[in-house]
């Protein structure tokens, strides 16, 4: 079984409302920038992965069959992967799969979303069950609060807490020329921002995006030429069916046991220690506090003093969203592969302005549907 | 597949009845019942199952991330899940590309559709880009009437190669216990049916009805352990053509002929008159015609005369012209192929079949499979 390596990223410029391109135009833009940063051709690219968030969010069923004419990818393969908001790592795992089983040798994943051409929340609002959920479930952020809350009361993710998530995501997000949305704020201004769904505040949500993520994915023949691969040590994307009452709100099942199986697959025993940088998909504030926990980079009802602590700051010891994260833009669809893009740079040395010094291994999470959907990926600058 | 990746076998499928309308299940009892039977009497249970792949449709489900609904019911709690939003024959790609990375040893993929819960013509007419191709009226029965003009100017078919196919098609359907009230309709009866897209007729497009299908795949140490023959995947190939109706070749289909020419190559077979059994699928019969072409069962304009000729037996089951169950009904056609390889479905003399899903607005995108026992 060979290696798989990530040889070639790039992203778009994100932004509120992208009036300039269509959506097959926006996720074009990603996918020339990396077969570009590849050195690559469409010719040297075997199969393609689409991913997007629900259809209803931009109203176009199956866009792939659209995309497929806009990035010359007629007669190769072509498949779109979904998974709610962290669809842009269940399809690099499909991705990394077709090469491991040797359907391909090169695969190109494209995630977008163009978050303005749709109504979000009504479009997520049809998650829910027709039948017994959608009746009083409204979007996502009413069960987030709910989680939030459960947690704020055994686990002490207090307000305050949560709000050094804004400040620090937003701060570091100034450093990212993609980034949507470049404004730092203070943990005053988050706490005194309009509630939407106490505990959720307007400072706590992440930015509606438009835009589009690409990555090279190559098997290690492939990735010979390649300068400076970052190598796939381990990925995974697992499931958890109940949205009841038995479900955990404390910490989240389908996270832990992804990060159990590429921490095993990646020889990582001490996530803390062994990971130079963190990248985590944070619909809301409250969810990176979460992931800390989950992702065993500090004990159950570790995470407020963690991020009290500086360590998840860029000067860190565990750098956490150096890019800005979901708080500098947030294309849904693309969100996750954006996360897996931002830590194949930080390995690479590439991530520029908010490069952390010598980073070999990066972690990234990502997750959706009712936070039921959870990923994770280590990459790092060698093999193994 | 490569010398370094697992064999990989189907060793066991199961598939509920197709219907027009399955009034009395919801989505959760179709996808129970097809998984539940798929593992019964395997020895395997959920526990041994490393990996879902599912295929449904947010928009013929009216439901966003649909598969986070139905993830009990296909089994998939704690577990590694994805979902292919397209024909279940692409989801048997992802899972057999997993099991043959060495992943995981077994894995099950489930596909279905509820189309009776649905308008069918806006799950297609959503499918064209919304500038050039929705605005003229694009949809299944418009882009079929199309491509069958296309197939009968461009060969030496004619609308009674078109109404055999039809009709051979929904005798199987009839025979098939699984697909519910397909009649035995002869050429005449489909002759005589409405034009409703011209030079289409209402019995040569394909019948929406609701159903699911699941199908376990393992690798070769289990799948010797499980059965004496198993029937092995020997080829995968998937192609798309441009969404653009212009831009494709007319009276072909030219992705499908690219997805089989790689399944082929990967399969070592270098003459498709060397298989015994095929199932396609196809959202018209002027489809299915080109399909049967394009895999290189019958030459350009002969489908007709090779389901007359019989010397591979195609659709057996009826193929997809009496029972389309749209994102599931690729899916179903490599459990029908399986099935009679294998012997399950009693006994069988075929070693060699081709299997083929598509997708997409006049089936822009082609999967297809090789297995042999």
């Amino acid at each position: 079984m060979t290696n798989v390596a990530i040889t070639g990223v790039g992203q778009t410029h994100h932004a509120r409302r992208r009036t300039d391109v269509s959506q097959v135009g926006l996720a074009r833009e990603a996918v020339v920038r990396a077969l570009e940063d590849a050195e690559l051709t469409m010719d040297d690219i075997d199969s393609v992965v689409v991913c997007t968030g629900p259809v209803l969010f931009a109203a176009v069923n199956q866009p792939e069959k659209w995309l497929v004419d806009a990035i010359g990818a007629r007669l190769k393969p072509v498949v779109r992967v979904t998974s709610g908001g962290g669809t842009g790592l269940a399809g690099a795992l499909a991705g990394v799969n077709q090469i491991k089983g040797g359907f391909a040798d090169r695969v190109l994943v494209v995630a977008y979303d163009k978050l303005s051409e749709g109504a979000l929340q009504y479009s997520i609002s049809t998650l829910y069950d027709p039948f017994w959920g959608r009746e009083f479930a409204v979007g996502i952020m009413g069960f987030s609060a709910a989680y939030w809350r459960a947690r704020m009361e055994k686990l002490g993710h207090t307000e305050e807490a949560a709000a050094l998530v804004s400040v620090k995501n937003r701060k570091n997000a100034m450093l990212n020329e993609y980034a949507h949305v470049k404004k730092e704020v203070t943990v005053e201004e988050v706490l005194a921002s309009r509630p939407l769904c106490w505990p959720i505040k307007l400072l706590d949500v992440p930015p509606i995006s438009d835009g589009a993520c690409a990555v090279i994915l190559s098997s290690e023949d492939a990735a010979k030429k390649s300068e400076k691969p970052a190598w796939i040590r381990g990925m995974a994307y697992y499931s958890e069916a109940e949205n009841a009452a038995n479900r955990s709100m404390l910490q989240s099942e389908p996270l832990e046991i992804a990060a159990r199986h590429v921490y095993a697959q990646a020889g990582i025993t001490n996530p803390r220690r062994q990971v130079d940088v963190v990248e985590v998909q944070e619909p809301y504030t409250c969810f990176e506090l979460s992931y800390y926990e989950s992702l065993g980079l500090c004990e159950p009802g570790g995470a407020a003093a963690l991020i009290e602590s500086g360590a998840t700051e860029i000067g860190g010891d565990i750098p956490v969203n150096p890019s800005g994260g979901c708080m500098g833009a947030n294309p849904i669809g693309a969100t996750a592969l954006i996360r897996l893009a931002e830590v194949a740079q930080q390995v690479r040395g590439r991530a520029g302005a908010y490069q952390i010094d010598d980073a070999k291994v990066g972690l990234m999470q990502a997750g959706g549907g009712w936070a039921n959907l959870r990923g994770v990926a280590v990459v790092s600058s060698t093999k193994g | 597949m490569k010398q370094s990746t697992q064999r990989v076998a189907v060793v066991s499928s199961a598939q509920t009845q197709l219907r027009e309308a399955w009034s009395g299940q919801q989505h959760v009892d179709l996808i129970t019942d097809a998984v539940t039977r798929a593992l019964l009497g395997t020895g395997l249970t959920m526990a041994d199952v490393g990996v879902v792949i599912d295929c449904g449709s947010d928009v013929l489900d009216g439901r966003s991330i649909s598969n986070c609904g139905f993830l009990g019911a296909m089994g998939a709690h704690h577990k590694e899940e994805s979902r292919v939003e397209e024909d279940g024959l692409f989801g048997a790609i992802y899972a057999a590309t997993k099991v043959a990375s060495g992943a995981v040893s077994v894995a099950l993929v489930i596909a279905y559709s509820k189309p009776s819960e649905s308008i069918v013509e806006n799950y297609y007419a959503t499918i064209a880009e919304p500038f050039y191709q929705r605005p003229v009226g694009l949809n299944k029965r418009t882009s079929a009437g199309l491509m069958a003009s296309q197939y009968l100017a461009a060969s030496h078919a004619d609308e009674a190669d078109l109404a055999l196919i039809a009709s051979h098609d929904w005798k199987r359907g009839s025979a098939n216990s699984f697909v519910e009230g397909a009649s035995d309709y002869s050429v005449d009866d489909v002759l005589a049916s409405a034009l409703v897209a011209d030079p289409l007729r209402e019995l040569e497009l394909s019948r929406p009805v609701d159903g699911a299908v699941a199908v376990v795949l393992a690798a070769e140490p289990i799948a010797r352990k499980l059965s004496d023959a198993p029937v092995w995947i020997t080829g995968m190939g998937s192609s798309m053509e441009s969404q653009f109706m212009a831009e494709r070749a007319p009276g072909e289909l030219e992705a499908c002929a690219v997805a089989a020419k790689t399944a082929y190559r990967r399969a070592g077979i270098s003459d498709a008159r060397s298989i015994d059994l095929a199932e396609v699928s196809a959202t018209s019969v002027a489809g299915e015609a080109m399909v049967v072409e394009a895999l290189g069962i019958a030459e350009r304009g002969r489908a007709g005369a090779a389901y007359a000729d019989g010397s591979i037996d195609i659709n057996p089951s009826g193929g997809a012209i009496p029972a389309d169950p749209i994102m599931a009904t690729g899916l179903v056609r490599l459990h029908e192929a399986a099935l009679r390889l294998s012997g399950r479905a009693g006994e069988s003399t075929a070693e060699r079949a081709v299997v083929h899903g598509a997708g997409g607005l006049g089936m822009q995108t082609h999967s297809v499979f090789t297995l042999e026992v």
